[in-house]
């Protein structure tokens, strides 16, 4: 037998790991735990200290080793039947249901950086100024898609019109952009008027908005190109081959169009571009109406020598762009919660009568919770298709924008669709009391053996409110196919026994 | 009637290491390089499944030669066929064989 030589101090740091760790374990198996790792550790540490290993790596590697009793000892608290029995009780309560639900939305927060979508959407409403900012554009009477206007027209209507404060024409494209300090990238590069800022109402981070001649970055294209670096203005930036000079920088809260990153390319002119046509945003004068702006403004285009024969002036505020997604998905709401009672048998009767019945309380608990459930589903949908499509798209023309356009609506449509669905399907499978999810799938029966009989599936409320029978074939004549049975108090004691 | 057991190829490997003769926890750690967090509970799991089972050694002759009495892992009847079993879903595990352990 060779003499034991002092324990080192890794040592003993492993039987307080490991006495820390046997906290976990319960307590008829804790002894037979702690003896079997401190043994593990003993024979490890006498058997390289005496073949001459036993150095500091082999400390911090005996230590590392120590590490696996917390997994173990978790392993032993979490396998015993009454931690699972509660996980799964756990597993079945409502309030887990509305948790997971406010978790998956918390997860779509981090997700998307805090919503920026949602709360540029929620922002325009304490926005008055906003409401006046119009875009105008042309749409064919009979078919077709949105086309732009003459570039002429812009500066027309500035010059002429009484109704409006500000007009800028603008289009937009991408072109190969280049700064000294980022390799060629493509960017939207929107050419357009100084008066567009004027007519925005927005004031530069950095430099000037006003420079007839020049570029204005977007604050995130400021970032992208020239790194927050603050000696961006004078700047060279080439555009399509041509050198610019950068005279302003936006702030990062503006948004326009869209929120990727994008160049203003300022022209003195934009008329000087008679073959493009433009699209143009305006800010009306408070309290003006869209018939007389839209009778102004045809009167100026006639006298102009622009007869709109086979097309007419479209107006949309910046507002209602912006809420276009919201109007989307209530459309999209309305479509499929139509479906779903048709599709889900949903009995409006039935519905009516447990609120008259005696138990009153319990059917306002369980619609509130199917409305909470339902409602937290579809802001969910509603905010992850608006985060989705929101940074891809530009507020110009409804037709252009992914945000409002059909994908989105047969998104919206689906996605609530299955949210309803799913809604009612849980709401189902829960007990009518408690509103825990029911269990112990009992199946009953002979399938096909239907005369005298019942096939189908029964389950179990585990606090012993009540059995639900689910059939296999609900005929159309049964209103209520799915039948519950409530359990009397005298149920009780045999589900105590079984908790 | 039982589930046939479907071992990972983790849990097989660990299995097989232990019918090769390493039968205390550390071993089993040196023989596969897999970490003391994944190895014990693994041993626990097969250990309820009656896969393997543990026994410790005699007091007396731990307390004789003065050290801690250890506990030991072997393969039980029903392990040897449910590893003969995951030996033919994971051929390559087959043809691995314990390394030297070091106690």
């Amino acid at each position: 037998m060779l003499p034991e030589p002092k324990r080192p101090f890794s040592l003993r740091c492993c039987a307080v790991m490991i006495s820390i760790a046997a906290r976990f374990v319960p307590a008829r198996q804790r002894h037979d735990w702690k003896q079997e790792w401190l043994a593990e550790i003993w024979h490890r540490w006498q058997f390289l200290f005496h073949a001459g290993e036993w150095n500091r790596g082999e400390a911090v590697r005996l230590i590392r080793n120590c590490l696996g009793a917390f997994p173990d000892a978790v392993w032993h608290l979490t396998s015993q039947d009454k931690i699972q029995d509660g996980v799964r009780e756990r597993l079945r309560s409502p309030w887990t249901c509305l948790a997971a639900l406010g978790a998956l939305l918390m997860m779509l927060g981090i997700a998307s950086s805090g919503f920026p979508a949602t709360r540029t959407l929620f922002a325009s409403l304490g926005n008055r100024a906003s409401g006046r900012l119009v875009f105008i554009w042309l749409h064919p009477s009979a078919g077709g898609g949105d086309q732009g206007l003459p570039s002429d027209l812009a500066p027309a209507w500035r010059r002429q019109s009484r109704l409006l404060d500000s007009v800028s024409g603008f289009f937009t494209g991408h072109q190969l952009v280049r700064s000294a300090a980022t390799k060629p990238a493509r960017l939207l590069v929107i050419t357009t008027e100084s008066t567009l800022f004027e007519t925005l109402q927005v004031r530069p981070a950095l430099g000037s908005l006003a420079a007839r001649d020049g570029v204005v970055l977007t604050n995130s294209a400021w970032r992208s190109l020239f790194h927050d670096g603050r000696a961006v203005i004078g700047s060279a930036i080439r555009i399509g081959g041509e050198s610019y000079r950068v005279t302003g920088v936006l702030p990062a809260s503006f948004r326009f169009l869209t929120r990727q990153p994008a160049i203003y390319l300022m022209r003195p002119f934009i008329a000087a571009y008679p073959a493009t046509s433009v699209m143009v945003v305006a800010r009306v004068k408070p309290g003006v109406s869209s018939d007389r702006l839209d009778r102004e403004l045809t009167k100026i285009a006639e006298d102009a020598t622009y007869y709109f024969f086979k097309s007419e002036l479209r107006y949309a505020s910046l507002n209602s762009a912006i809420w276009t997604p919201a109007r989307v998905f209530g459309i999209a709401l309305f479509v499929s919660g139509l479906f779903v009672i048709a599709g889900c048998k949903v009995r409006l009767r039935r519905l009516r009568l447990a609120f008259r019945s005696s138990n009153r309380q319990a059917s306002i608990r369980r619609a509130s919770f199917f409305a909470g459930k339902a409602a937290l589903v579809l802001v969910l949908i509603f905010v992850a298709g608006l985060e989705w499509s929101r940074p891809e798209s530009a507020i110009v023309f409804g037709s252009q924008d992914p945000a409002n356009g059909p994908f989105l609506m047969w998104l919206y449509i689906l996605a609530s669709m299955g949210a309803l669905t799913w809604s009612l399907a849980d709401q189902r499978a829960r007990c009518r009391v408690c509103l825990r999810l029911l269990c112990f799938p009992v199946r009953i029966g002979c399938p096909g053996c239907l005369l005298l009989d019942w096939s189908g599936t029964e389950l179990l409320c585990t606090e012993g409110h009540g059995v639900l029978h689910v059939p296999d074939l609900a005929p159309s004549w049964d209103e209520e196919s799915d039948r519950w049975i409530s359990l009397d108090e005298s149920w009780q004691e045999l589900f105590a026994h079984g908790r | 009637m039982r589930d046939p057991i479907n071992l990972s190829h983790t849990a097989a490997l660990i299995l097989q290491t232990i019918d090769q003769g390493c039968s205390y926890g550390f071993d089993i750690m040196d023989a596969t390089g897999l970490p003391s967090g994944t190895v014990y509970p693994a041993l626990r799991r097969m250990e309820t499944d009656a896969l393997i089972s543990s026994q410790w050694e005699s007091e007396k002759k731990a307390a004789a030669e003065q050290r801690p009495a250890r506990k030991y892992y072997r393969v039980t009847r029903i392990g040897s066929e449910v590893l003969e079993r995951s030996q033919k879903r994971y051929p390559l595990l087959g043809r691995l064989q314990a390394t030297k352990s070091r106690r």
